[in-house]
């Protein structure tokens, strides 16, 4: 299983595909990190490029699972003894390649992003959001990929329309109702997210798990 | 392996590509699959494969390696044939080199996927499949595209695996393994699935039973029996472990 997620990001990797989403996280993290926030808002940048990263690494998930060509998942799945196996590879890729972009991401923050020196439990609140949201977005590329939805442009329309849902319900009091991306953000500027981050922690693995399972239940009925 | 009133259909609504399909294969066995186009030939490979749940019935004693070699190969990939098979050997650790070197493609190792003719990437779904050493090795147009050299190796091949209790099933239009002597015909049509002996059907009342596998240290023996006995017989011979099958009735019992 691991030679097998290894294979697909050396696909993802060897197809160039990968440059399509750093290009554009790059941009947008220094434009977003342009100017340095005052000190004391360390928690606030953490959070804000937690949620920021979110669509660019549910596409970088899904097009990582859409690199190879369905056949070879087919041949990928029968050689790796099973689909769940298969299925269970490409999660595992997709997670990586998504870890190195939130790592990226939170990086560029702490270092460009801010004035003052994030404390060691808002350094490791970050940290805990940024791997929140490399789950988070697994969880929405994989429902949005080739696999699942075979028309590109409902894909693509599924993955900004999903992010824009989990914005507008987390910003409602019905947040519980997905993962509380914007809580993550209001938390942190009123100095209570290290406080409520085992709840949101909670509230947001329920739903990345939700997600991912429906996503191997559909892979199970559609190779 | 068996197949136990196998029927599918890709969604709820659709016609049953199979229905009710009932086989027996014992290790060894060799089966030419034929029928029209779009008749469900891959389809049944898939399932075969364990790619595809059956709708209904089930397919058990799956062998657990199992070896599918498509009758597209992927070339949209971005990698060298070695690197591929580099990489798909680590995924089930087997060895490609030997079967590469059988299958003629020295010369293929450094180039690109997507430059490959068709034929070509066709040796490189072969080389994929075979290295896993498989109990069941499924082929689906082997012989499509293929050079004369290596389309005559591929005969001894499947009858090395087959020697070594490999189940091979294979679709096939251009009839390449009709060489093979302990060659089984099934023929898929309108969803059902035949199988016919090569010369005909048996004489009435009787059945006659090709027991063994021509192969290196085996040999084998025609065995005729009262066709009310050819259950029987068959249990009696496969508890054994030898895999024996019918060549002049349409079905195993």
């Amino acid at each position: 299983m691991i030679a097998l997620a290894g294979f697909r990001l050396a696909a993802y990797v060897r197809s160039h595909r990968v440059h399509q989403v750093s290009l554009a996280l790059l941009a947008v993290l220094a434009i977003v990190h342009a100017t340095r926030a005052p000190a004391g808002q360390e928690a606030s940048v953490l959070a804000d490029s937690a949620v920021l990263v979110v669509p660019f690494l549910a596409a970088a998930a899904r097009s990582l699972l859409d690199t190879e060509p369905d056949r070879q998942r087919e041949l990928s799945a029968v050689l790796a003894g099973g689909r769940v196996r298969e299925v269970t590879a490409g999660l595992l890729a997709a997670f990586a390649a998504c870890l190195v972009f939130a790592a990226l991401a939170m990086a560029w923050g702490t270092l460009f992003g801010m004035t003052g020196t994030p404390s060691g439990p808002v350094l490791a609140a970050g940290l805990v959001l940024h791997v929140l949201s490399a789950l988070t977005g697994v969880a929405l590329g994989a429902l949005t990929s080739r696999a699942v939805l075979p028309s590109p442009a409902v894909s693509i329309l599924a993955l900004v329309s999903g992010f824009v849902g989990m914005l507008l319900i987390s910003a409602s009091p019905l947040y519980w109702l997905t993962v509380p991306l914007i809580v993550w953000a209001r938390e942190a500027g009123a100095d209570g997210l290290v406080t409520r981050l085992p709840e949101l922690a909670g509230v947001s693995l329920l739903w990345i798990a939700l997600g991912l399972v429906s996503y191997v239940l559909i892979r199970r009925a559609r190779p | 392996m068996r197949l136990a009133n196998v029927s599918f259909r890709y969604r709820r609504r659709d016609r049953s590509v199979m229905r009710e399909v009932d086989a027996h294969l014992s290790p060894g066995d060799v089966v030419e699959l034929a029928g029209p186009n779009g008749a469900g030939k891959s389809t049944l490979l898939r399932l075969l494969a364990g790619l595809l749940r059956p709708t209904g019935g089930a397919i058990t004693g799956r062998p657990a390696v199992v070896g599918l070699a498509p009758d597209r190969f992927p070339t949209g990939q971005p990698f060298t044939v070695s690197r591929y098979l580099d990489h798909m050997a680590r995924v089930c650790g087997g060895d490609w080199r030997p079967w590469a070197e059988r299958l003629s493609m020295g010369h293929l190792l450094n180039v690109r996927l997507r430059e490959l003719s068709k034929g070509s990437a066709h040796k490189v779904g072969l080389a994929q499949a075979l290295m896993t050493e498989p109990g069941l090795l499924l082929l689906d147009e082997p012989f499509a595209g293929l050079d004369t050299g290596t389309r005559a190796e591929l005969q001894p091949i499947v009858a090395e695996l087959s020697a070594r209790g490999t189940i091979v099933v294979v679709s096939d239009h251009q009839g390449g393994l009709r060489g093979l002597p302990s060659l089984r015909h099934w023929t898929l049509v309108e969803g059902r699935l035949r199988e016919t002996a090569p010369g005909g059907a048996g004489a009435a009342g009787t059945a006659a039973i090709k027991t063994g596998t021509a192969g290196a240290g085996t040999v084998a023996v025609e065995v005729t029996v009262p066709a009310a006995d050819l259950g029987t017989f068959l249990e009696r011979m496969r508890g054994e472990g030898y895999p024996a099958r019918p060549v002049s009735v349409e079905e195993s019992r």
